[in-house]
């Protein structure tokens, strides 16, 4: 316990006055390449769900109401903002803003909803285009996230739930 | 008669309302001196009276027990309080002798003995064990300061004894310089501050005797804590540094509240820059301490 | 009157538990950057305790886990009311990214009430201390839910099933399918 040793303390920390910010009087700014917020921009989204399939904390979720209505949440409550949406977006609609300010005492004050119109193909009707010729007459993909639970669930249907199983394709072999 | 209650009651109003400014400038110079902006000086207050408003959880082993230790504190603080020279000379020096001081100061340390074994749990019982074994090395202390006060003196009365008799012998006064440097070696110690709050107020690392107290009965235990801290300073001040004690009312006054004001600074700057001591350190550093106390003592007796 | 002033008093001097209950220690570093000389929270007169009955605020981190989940209720119970919690991290706030894991039985919100939700992964020292002038009441919330519906179709539909006709002649009829 030397006397010098915890002079040369106080005054160390005295020299280096007060260097306390001033934070929620003045604003902070953040780096460059900071990370904060995914903010979609519905204008540009075409509802591929590339976002939702590669989220790590499975935080954006998909729901097709019918052929032409996707419905695509971004829940914001265990968004890691690691921006995988926003690399894979292909239109760049998902950009990480820079907020960090999202405290809230209601947890749903972090959700964006996109109500999206997918445009249907004029010659099939349907959305996207399937991986074989024959799955392509065959297969609609509809998407069934669970909205109420905020739960993701892996598959998808052939058939919406108010319509009947798909059959409107006959395929003739001679 | 009236000039005993008056002297009194202005003792205790003063320790009650300055106690926690004390604690605000010792919190705000401490900020200070780790480089940051610190609390306002009234945040002690906003402390205790946010505690008053809150929820009393009664748990532990015996609540009556608890319900009185947490008002025991205080008031013994408060009584200890009327025996000590504020400015002025003791209001309640007819009543008690240096012998009653000395009890009541220990009793202000038992109150936190019986306030740990009456919450009895395990946090509780080693923050306790903490205790009894420094106050046993500790109290002795200032006891023996007092004691060669009044064998310079004399008497057992207090304001011959609070009037730095321990500077009292013929030629240079060894023995009031031998504990002159041992009771400032161990103020930190009484006043339960770094680096020997290792005891009471060790809600770092475990809960200590504390733990079990929420509420108003957490406030009283808070205002005791910062109402000892100058309470002991009263007392050091006037053991060891009386001078201008004697001077005409208002200037002898301010000049005990800007030695007070010196002597919390101190405590403060020591309490921020050294790190706790284990139990068994302290012990040891007592130990060495206490025996010089008895050479004084020793001293003391031959007329030294 | 008394009782008034104490509750004006609370937000001035906020005691402050810290309660991680199974994360990755990344927001504990965070929240004791905040207790630190550059972001200084005492100055809102919030000081760290170390026992919850001291406590009026329980910071949260990490989601509530199967064999922390009793401890963690216990420590909330054992706090005297008025008493608030944050969850702080994106664990706490929603489950985290393991919230589908095996000992993780979700957000922290399953366990305790929660009065206010800083999310992040971690947080900023400064989210953090934005989070605590919310509940104090320094500041406005700047988040609010953000919902695009589209009102009209933009472009006519196509659909098989809209096909009239035969051989030759064969046009859309428009139908309402929506």
């Amino acid at each position: 316990m030397s006397m010098s040793s915890k002079l040369k303390e106080a005054l160390i920390g005295l020299k280096a006055g007060c260097v306390t910010l001033d934070y929620p009087a003045q604003p902070r700014p953040v780096a460059s390449n900071f990370r904060g917020r995914p903010i979609f921009d519905a204008q540009k989204c075409i509802g591929c769900a590339g976002c939702a399939n590669n989220c790590p904390a499975r935080e954006i979720l998909v729901f097709d109401v019918c052929q032409e209505i996707r419905i695509l949440t971004y829940l914001g409550r265990r968004c890691t903002y690691c921006g995988r949406c926003a690399e894979v977006c292909p239109e760049k609609a998902i950009t990480m803003s820079q907020e960090y300010e999202t405290a809230t005492n209601h947890i749903g004050d972090l959700q964006q909803r996109l109500d999206l119109f997918m445009s249907t193909c004029q010659r099939c009707g349907r959305c996207f285009k399937e991986s074989s010729p024959l799955e392509q007459l065959k297969l609609k993909g509809y998407r069934i996230d669970d909205l109420e639970h905020e739960r993701w669930i892996f598959r998808s249907r052939a058939y919406l739930e108010n319509e009947p199983a798909a059959d409107d394709i006959e395929i003739e072999l001679d | 008669m009236t000039r005993i209650i008056a002297g009194g009651l202005a003792n205790v109003a003063a320790v009650l309302l300055l106690a926690p400014l004390c604690e605000g400038v010792l919190r705000k110079v401490t900020a200070r001196l780790q480089s940051r902006r610190g609390p306002p000086l009234w945040q002690p207050y906003f402390d205790l009276l946010k505690l008053l408003g809150k929820e009393d959880i009664e748990s532990g082993q015996s609540p009556g027990l608890q319900r009185f230790v947490a008002r025991l504190s205080l008031a013994a603080v408060l009584t200890t309080a009327c025996l000590v020279p504020m400015g002025f000379p003791a209001p309640m020096n007819g009543a008690g002798d240096v012998i009653l001081l000395i009890y009541l100061l220990t009793l202000c340390g038992i109150c936190t003995l019986l306030g740990g074994l009456a919450a009895g749990s395990t946090y509780s019982l080693m923050g306790v064990a903490r205790e009894m074994m420094t106050m046993i090395a500790l109290e002795p202390l200032f006891a023996i300061a007092l004691l060669i006060g009044a064998v310079h003196a004399g008497s057992f009365r207090l304001d011959d004894v609070l009037n730095g008799s321990v500077y009292a012998a013929k030629g240079i006064p060894w023995s009031g310089l031998i504990v002159l440097g041992v009771m400032v070696l161990s103020f930190q110690a009484f006043v339960q501050r770094a680096p020997f709050d290792m005891s009471e107020a060790e809600t770092e690392i475990m809960e200590g005797p504390l733990m079990e107290y929420s509420g108003p009965k957490l406030a009283l235990f808070k205002y005791a804590r910062a109402a000892r801290l100058m309470v002991h300073s009263g007392l050091f001040i006037a053991l060891f540094a009386p001078w201008g004690s004697e001077l005409a009312f208002p200037l002898g006054w301010l000049l005990f509240w800007a030695k007070m004001l010196a002597l919390v600074l101190l405590v403060t700057a020591v309490a921020a820059t050294h790190a706790r001591y284990r139990i068994d350190q302290a012990i040891r550093y007592f130990a060495g301490l206490l025996a010089a106390a008895f050479a004084a003592l020793a001293l003391a007796g031959y007329g030294h | 009157m008394l009782k008034n002033l104490c509750q004006k008093m609370f937000g001035r001097s906020l005691w402050v538990y810290h309660a991680n209950s199974g994360g990755c220690n990344g927001c504990d570093i965070e929240v004791l950057n905040v207790l630190t000389p550059y972001y200084d929270v005492e100055r809102f007169g919030i000081k760290l305790v170390g026992s919850p009955r001291h406590a009026d605020v329980m910071l949260c981190q990490g989601p509530a886990m199967r064999a922390t989940a009793r401890a963690l209720r216990a420590a909330y119970e054992a706090m005297p009311a008025p008493k608030l919690v944050f969850a702080i991290g994106g664990c706490a706030c929603g489950g985290g990214i393991w919230h589908d894991s095996y000992p993780v039985l979700g957000p922290v919100e399953k366990v305790i009430p929660v009065n206010f939700y800083i999310p992040g992964c971690p947080p900023r020292p400064e989210a953090i201390i934005y989070g605590v002038a919310v509940a104090v009441g320094l500041v406005d919330k700047k988040v609010a839910p953000v919902e695009f519906k589209q009102l009209a179709l933009p472009i006519p539909r196509y659909h098989p099933s809209d096909l009239r006709g035969r051989d030759e002649m064969v046009v859309y009829e428009k139908a309402e399918k929506i």
